[in-house]
């Protein structure tokens, strides 16, 4: 297809639309508002992980308003293409149990061959764990661990789970008709992050994607807080399954858990369980601070005890993998939380009563307000707007639908000073790249070796074998992204990946960036291929100036500053007199790589 | 200010570019300029690295204060056993000065200790009550406790506020090398944003451009990406962009891999150990390196920290195995170098219900180097008696941390008054709370 001259005209005409779009320093005090065009392109890189081709064009005829009403529900869309192209990873479907069996195979085998290699002084070092009896005296002290044997892992199916999980993560993100809702998962599961590195955290997060953060992205805060404190994955992420009232452990219970301890490892667990256990206070201090009153919220460390206290005898049944509330190790005193008493011999009701006066919390309120609004409008959001979206969140007890809506409706949303002020974080660089680019997920040909793949990258996430994967040759788009400074589902503290997206400008960084746009150009993913025509829109190599505009256009929409522009013409418009055709590829990369495509 | 040597190593970059031999010019330059001065017996700059323990370490377990009795009465599961008398054991502290040792999987610092490189800095910390990690960590990096209003990083104030080594600008023709300050992560840490460039590079060995279908077209596109982030006019990304491409060409030249690590020097093959054995690679090569930020986690043992040997063991035996690779690797270039090691907070003094450690107050703080006085714990103990307790439950903190960086701003950087009060908003330090840890 060639570009008419009415539509180079209408492309000037945005272009210079943008310009003065531009707020200029003199005058800063009434800049144009957005056009249209920029309203469209605004929505889709905030509600979503940026345009794919058509995208806008689609979003401009059926109207703003439409879009955005559908992507708030979104169970309402259709989106069996997406969930096919996740049906052959089987790790997704599992059970929690199904997962923490699979990971008591995989510690075996690792205890195994650490005891096969001599390595039973490491292992002491480093678990405390005494295999001496069964192993062969090691010939250096702290010889390095064997890496694992990854033929052998082909069916490690907890490591496995880790690999598939940010594969899924990466195409729900790039092909899920339900853009906002993948928005609000990549949120809120970094709101709430455990992280995969410690295990058997790495096997539950699977369902903690699906049980604890999926179900409630548009649903009450509470009932999202109130999943992710019964999610196994968190409390064993944030040590509360340890979390107990000071107590002696019964002979027979000793006896039990190191029958159980044993079984799983493939030794005797004698002497390993402690005679007694007690309180534990991580989750109960990342509770206040991170996932509810934000650390200026008002609390004291006395409080941080007192949610500690209310939360013990919360754990998860090692056999079955869900949630378990042991009444034996509750704390049944009365507690003080905030100002409120709870009374003495609460049980269960104790968690459930805190989860209810920090939902319901004016400064949970102002905290997830403040970051939701750092997400979808700037890194530091005006502080008005801050106020009413808090204020939306008290009125609606919580309704995160309308919490979102009331941030995606506003002025603040839709000003100049927010118009691509967002610098995208590896990950939402990574997948607006395939998106705007068009380019398709490999559908596995031999299922074993996509497994080996998935086991081998989750390894790697989880710190075993990573600088083998960075030193290939082809690397896939996880890969990509972990090298970008985001490994997916595995930021070590609580806290999670930054919202204020300034934080990912770094120089030296950005070397990264520039290399995973060569690659994704260059047909250099492992997994993931790119089909130049769809760029190109059919317009022949040797019609530099078409092609040049119609790329440009393809992919950053009227954004091409000048300065970016002058230079990529320079570099793939060759001057009169040598040949005339563009390397497609090579201008892809460079426009993926400007500065204008970081943004959103 | 560094406008004309960008303009020149830009223009240089783009005439290699189209010669097919990127970026040569200028890093010749530098290297010339370095090797002369090299040559010429000049004083080589010195370098600080600062090692931050990501997590709140332990201090308690670090160096362990045996002599206090109430140590083993707070931590009846996890104290490590005192010295045995018989020389050390992999069980039991490894003494230091008759009331603390070193934790025994520590053993490859000991001989560094004893032969004065290594220093402690014990019951140190922050001022500030908080027990957030992300609260303390921000504290400590932009060491302005309690001021959020605070936007760069001390270590980046230390560099804009520091006279520069005269050799280092000599040697780069009066300005800043690209590699001047450096953390081997994948962005640019707290501690070290803010107006004086840095850089973050996650692994040298990778670091650069690859990929195209061609040499030729990887070149291409770099000269192509390094016209754009150059025309990026008012834009943060701009900077970004500029600092790599610089470091990127210079890196080329400079070539720290050739700098391979000496035999003896047993790094761990960990992240850790990369991280140190790259910083090596940059002192070695003369790049101009003066700020070298690492980092090392897994350091919040809320349950099952162990002793002698567990979780904590096994790290601490690798952050030991690290620093003292590091050491003997650098060899003679020591003489230059001051490594701090810091921690957010410490653990409670008491063992929680699991065996492991909550969120306390004050550690301890390493510094190893040339330039330390070492063969001491530093520091005026508080003791672990209950009254003396921070909030009843932690250890206190007798030395400020600010205290410990200013000495280091002061006597390994020559900052003086008027630069310390810049590095250290909000703080007034005074020689006189200086521990010792560097020679005068």
């Amino acid at each position: 297809m060639r570009i008419t001259f009415a539509q180079l005209a209408s492309k000037i005409a945005v272009i210079v639309a943008v310009a003065c779009a531009i707020p200029s320093y003199a005058v800063a005090e009434s800049p144009a508002p957005l056009s249209e065009r920029q309203r469209v392109l605004h929505v889709l890189n905030r509600l979503g992980f940026g345009p794919r081709q058509g995208d806008v064009e689609r979003v401009e005829a059926m109207g703003i308003e439409r879009y955005v009403q559908q992507q708030l529900h979104p169970e309402q869309i259709d989106d069996t293409a997406c969930e096919k192209s996740l049906s052959h990873f089987d790790t997704l479907q599992m059970t929690s149990g199904h997962l923490l069996g699979k990971f008591y195979t995989d510690i075996k085998g690792y205890f195994q061959m650490q005891m096969a290699s001599g390595n039973a002084q490491e292992v002491k070092l480093r678990t405390g764990l005494d295999l001496k009896a069964s192993a062969p005296a090691a010939k250096q002290p702290y010889a390095a661990p064997a890496s694992p044997d990854l033929e052998k892992l082909s069916h490690a199916d907890a490591i496995r789970c880790v690999g598939e999980l940010q594969q899924a993560k990466l195409i729900r993100a790039a092909l899920s008709e339900r853009q906002l809702q993948e928005v609000l998962v990549d949120f809120w599961s970094n709101h709430f992050n455990v992280d995969v590195k410690k295990a058997p955290v790495h096997a539950l997060k699977v369902a903690d994607d699906r049980y604890a953060i999926r179900p409630h992205v548009l649903g009450r805060f509470r009932d999202l807080l109130g999943a992710s404190a019964h999610s196994p994955a968190m409390l064993a992420y944030l040590d509360n399954k340890e979390n107990s009232v000071p107590r002696e452990r019964s002979k027979f219970e000793k006896g039990a858990i190191e029958f159980v301890v044993g079984g799983a490892l493939g030794m005797s667990a004698r002497g390993m369980v402690p005679d007694r256990e007690g309180p534990n206070e991580n989750y109960g201090r990342e509770i206040l601070e991170l996932h509810t009153l934000g650390v200026d919220g008002g609390y004291t460390q006395k409080d941080v005890q007192e949610v500690a206290r209310c939360f013990t005898g919360w754990t998860y049944s090692p056999f079955t993998g869900n949630f378990d509330y042991q009444a034996n190790r509750h704390d049944q005193g009365e507690k003080t939380l905030l100002g409120h008493v709870i009374r003495a011999g609460g049980g269960a009701r104790d968690g459930e009563l805190v989860l209810d006066l920090l939902a319901a919390h004016p400064s949970t309120a102002k905290f997830i307000g403040r970051k939701l609004c750092q997400r979808f409008v700037s890194d530091d959001p005006p502080a008005e707007l801050v106020s009413r979206v808090s204020k939306v969140f008290l009125n609606t007890d919580g309704d995160l639908r309308q919490v979102v809506l009331a941030i995606v409706t506003s002025p603040e949303f839709f000003s100049t000073q927010t118009y691509r002020t967002k610098i995208k974080s590896p990950f939402e660089f990574a997948v607006s790249a395939v998106r705007a680019t068009g380019a398709t997920f490999d559908e596995p040909r031999i299922p074993i070796f996509a497994r080996l793949h998935a086991v081998q990258e989750g390894a790697g996430t989880m710190g075993y074998g990573a600088d083998g994967l960075s030193g290939q040759r082809r690397q896939s788009l996880n890969w990509h992204v972990y090298t970008m400074g985001e490994p997916l589902f595995a930021h070590t503290s609580p806290t999670g990946y930054p919202e204020d997206s300034s934080k990912w400008v770094s120089p030296g960084a950005l070397i990264d960036r520039l290399n995973f746009a060569m690659a994704l150009a260059n047909h250099q993913l492992t997994d993931v291929s790119l089909e130049p025509s769809t760029l190109t829109g059919g317009i022949d190599a040797d019609q530099p100036r078409a092609l040049f505009d119609r790329m440009a256009d393809s992919l950053l929409h009227g954004a091409l500053g000048a300065a970016s522009r002058k230079t990529l013409e320079r570099s793939a418009l060759a001057p009169s007199g040598e040949s005339r055709t563009v390397d497609v590829p090579q201008l892809t990369a460079l426009i993926l790589g400007s500065p204008e495509f970081q943004r959103r | 200010m560094n406008f004309p040597r960008r303009l020149f190593l830009r223009r240089g970059a783009i005439a290699m570019a189209a010669m097919g031999t990127l970026g040569t010019c200028p890093d010749f330059l530098y290297r010339a300029a370095l090797a002369a001065d090299e040559r010429s017996g000049g004083a080589r700059p010195k370098t600080l690295v600062c090692v931050f323990q990501r997590g709140a370490a332990d201090g308690l377990s670090m160096v362990v204060p045996y002599g206090d009795p109430l140590y083993y009465r707070h931590r009846s599961e996890l104290a490590i056993a005192r010295p045995a008398r018989s020389g050390g054991n992999a069980e039991t502290a490894l003494d230091l000065d008759g009331y603390f040792g070193l934790h025994p999987a520590m053993s490859a610092l000991l001989p560094l200790y004893k032969r004065g490189t290594l220093a402690a800095i014990h019951a140190c910390g922050s001022p500030n009550p908080s027990r957030s990690h992300f609260d303390m960590q921000d504290y400590m990096e932009s060491a302005a406790p309690g001021n959020k209003s605070i936007q760069s990083g001390w270590l980046n104030r230390l560099l804009m506020n520091c006279p520069e080594d005269r050799t280092t600008l000599r040697a780069t023709n009066g300005h800043p090398s690209p590699f001047r300050a450096i953390s081997m992560t994948p962005t640019v840490p707290r501690m070290l944003q803010g107006e004086a460039d840095a850089l973050a590079i996650r692994d040298l060995a990778t670091f650069g451009m690859h990929g195209g279908n061609a040499n030729g077209a990887a070149a291409g596109a770099t000269s192509g990406f390094e016209g754009m982030y150059d025309g990026a006019v008012g834009d943060v990304l701009r900077g970004t962009g500029r600092e790599s491409f610089d470091a990127m060409s210079m890196l080329k030249n400079a070539d720290p891999a050739k700098y391979r690590p000496v035999a003896t020097a047993d790094y761990p093959a960990d992240s850790f150990g990369r991280a140190l054995t790259q910083v090596a690679q940059l002192i070695k090569a003369d790049v101009g390196l003066r700020v070298a930020c690492v980092e090392v986690e897994g350091w919040d043992t809320h349950v099952n920290q162990g002793g002698a040997s567990g979780q904590l063991a096994g790290r601490l035996h690798d952050f030991a195995r690290g620093l003292a690779a590091f050491c003997t690797d650098l060899g003679d270039r020591l003489a230059d170098v001051l490594l701090l090691t810091m921690s957010e907070f410490g653990r409670a003094a008491r063992q929680n219900g699991n065996r492991g450690t909550d969120h306390g107050h004050g550690t301890c703080f390493l510094a190893l180097g040339g330039p330390v006085r070492g063969g001491r714990v530093l520091g005026d103990w508080p003791t672990l008696a209950p009254e003396k307790l921070f909030e009843e439950r932690d250890l206190a903190v007798t030395t400020d941390f600010r205290d410990v960086f200013g000495e280091a701003c002061f006597r390994h950087f020559g900052a003086g008054d008027d630069a310390l009060a810049k590095i250290f908003p909000g703080y007034r330090v005074d020689a006189a709370r200086f521990r010792g840890i560097c020679g005068a």
